[in-house]
């Protein structure tokens, strides 16, 4: 499978005054023809400045990147006609109507139907005859998915491309990545939200300070066994509970308060059920653990790969 | 597509062209229909010889005695004010060229665009240059106007040549403020550094006209205000030698606005 995306050793160093911000080091990342590529990572991670080297609208300061196999700063103009890009931060003229937006940048790329970006706005429910000061966070979104996807581009870079999006919607952009990818383009996305990128991504990349930790396959990355499980009991929670809930193998962390007991729980419910059999639940909720946590869970605290988890990766 | 964005700038910028436009023709159609006759300009001539010399270099009057022609007259109350008005047009039309849109991050969704960035600054620079010449155009009509209800004689190939002459100054603030801006980035600070240089120039070409052999009349050189002389124009007719070294200027300007813009990051 041919690489789309290609960087190495790729840096970027933000100089304010004489202090020095390293925000990306020394990134050697592949994104493979056809696949859906999660780039991951917490906030200030260095996500979006990769994109911005991507895209040409920063230069790096050692190291290079080709996309499509064309250098981004010398072939910029070639690359970006095959590129569609979704910024973190979408901001447009506020005073033109989507549609005029639309029509504007269809000009600049030099496309005459937009009877495809019309559909696209359709199948989003936007509506482009309103003003872009009018569009909600959401709307707003949507009409940046219609102008990355408008001149069906080989490759989407799309930076955080739910953000604001409602669930429903969220169904609909996933199911439209799976077009792309079924189309045999690429779609390279950031997120710092699990879940989006659990939905839809073939692959993912884990970035922390800049550096690139690790490069999964989504079931492999998110195979961390263990969630978060609070029981909400109709009577207070004993400390004889509690020390019974601790006992139980693969739970840990386990905090009483009130009416409510909190733990995490590696493996299966049934040992934790039996254990509840004689008091009365009212409630249990699971929820999934964050990205933190199971970038913590595999790579430790350094981001260093444990024993445990190297293991679980070999024998993948 | 080539000219897209010079297009789209334009549309969203001709009717603030014809709103400077007409207000600056007001002005000059107020001053052409104010004077009721010749002899009211030679009593505004002689009341301005009794004025302190440096006051008259301030008020633009350089030279009292063409004050007392219709063409002396439309430069002192039009045309030497009219550039210090059109100063802020040019500076808000600089920031236009990349300062704004990159400052409200719209211009990563243009730049995301098959679009060099040179081409940004030329086809946006073009509209200004149109646009700052649709301007005086439009204020010529308004003067143009204003002589049908005149009393004094104004040669409108004068007010022509007078309307023109204000261009190249134009053109050279638009691009230091453009060039300001792609190379300080931030709005705020492009406009600082834009304001002091015209206020500056301002200065350097009055205190220098009215101390001969001062250090403000050695600098007078380096302000583009001693090559714009309204009174010299309407009385003598363009002066292509004045005109050029602004030209000059401006091109190397939006050279240096290009050439920094191509180089750097933007919108961080």
């Amino acid at each position: 499978m041919n690489s789309v995306i290609e960087t190495r050793n790729l840096t970027k160093v933000y100089r304010t005054g004489r202090s020095e911000t390293h925000a990306l080091d020394s990134l050697d990342l592949t994104v493979r023809e056809g696949e859906i590529f999660g780039y991951l990572g917490p906030n200030g991670a260095g996500k979006t400045t990769t994109i911005r080297l991507l895209l040409d609208l920063i230069r790096p300061a050692a190291g290079s990147a080709r996309v499509l196999g064309l250098d981004v700063n010398a072939d910029s103009v070639a690359l970006r006609q095959r590129v569609g890009y979704l910024p973190g931060e979408l901001n447009l003229w506020k005073s033109l109507t989507g549609l005029q937006v639309v029509r504007y940048l269809g000009r600049v790329r030099g496309m005459t139907n937009l009877s495809y970006a019309h559909s696209l706005a359709e199948r989003l429910q936007l509506d482009l005859t309103k003003r872009v000061r009018d569009y909600s966070s959401g709307n707003r979104r949507k009409l940046g998915l219609v102008l990355a996807l408008m001149h069906k581009p080989d490759v989407l870079i799309l930076d955080e491309p739910t953000g604001g999006l409602d669930p429903l919607m969220q169904q609909t952009f996933n199911q439209m990545m799976r077009e792309v990818r079924a189309e045999g383009r690429t779609v390279f996305l950031s997120s710092h939200v699990l879940s989006e990128v659990q939905a839809i991504c073939d692959r993912v990349g884990i970035l922390r300070d800049g550096q690139l930790k690790a490069v999964e396959t989504v079931e492999r990355m998110t195979h961390v066994d263990f969630r978060w499980v609070n029981v909400q009991l109709r009577d207070p929670a004993t400390a004889a509970l509690r020390e019974r809930v601790a006992s139980i193998a693969g739970v840990t962390s386990v905090e009483a308060e009130n009416h409510g007991l909190k733990l995490r729980l590696h493996g299966d419910f049934d040992p934790l059920l039996r254990a509840l059999n004689d008091v009365y639940v009212v409630d249990v909720r699971v929820e999934s653990p964050s990205l933190e946590e199971i970038f913590l869970a595999f790579y430790g605290n350094n981001g260093a790969v444990p024993q445990q988890a190297a293991r679980a990766k070999e024998a993948v | 597509m080539a000219g897209a964005i010079f297009l789209e700038t334009l549309r969203r910028h001709w009717r603030q062209m014809i709103y400077w436009g007409a207000g600056l023709g007001l002005l000059g159609f107020y001053v052409l229909v104010v004077i009721k006759d010749v002899d009211m300009l030679e009593q505004y001539a002689a009341l301005a010889e009794r004025m302190p010399p440096a006051l008259l270099q301030m008020l633009g009057m350089g030279d009292v005695t063409s004050l007392a022609t219709p063409e002396g007259f439309m430069s002192f109350g039009f045309f030497g004010y009219t550039l210090l008005v059109l100063a802020v047009y040019a500076v808000m039309a600089g920031l236009n060229v990349t300062a704004n849109e990159e400052e409200d991050g719209i211009l990563d969704a243009l730049l995301a665009q098959p679009v060099p960035r040179w081409r940004v600054i030329v086809e946006k620079l073009l509209v200004y240059v149109l646009a700052s010449a649709g301007i005086l155009a439009v204020s010529f009509l308004f003067m143009v106007a204003g002589t049908q209800f005149s009393e004094i004689p104004v040669s409108l190939s004068r007010m022509l040549e007078g309307s023109i002459n204000m261009l190249p100054s134009v053109w050279l603030m638009i691009a230091f403020t453009a060039f300001a801006a792609v190379v300080f980035r931030r709005r705020g600070t492009a406009v600082m550094v834009a304001s002091v240089f015209i206020v500056a120039s301002y200065f350097i070409d009055f205190l220098g006209e009215a101390a001969t052999g001062s250090l403000a009349d050695a600098l007078r050189a380096v302000s583009f205000f001693s090559y714009y002389n309204p009174n010299a124009v309407m009385v003598s007719g363009l002066d292509v030698g004045s005109m050029a070294p602004l030209l000059a200027v401006t091109a190397a300007l939006v050279a240096g606005t290009l050439w920094f813009f191509q180089r750097r990051d933007v919108g961080v």
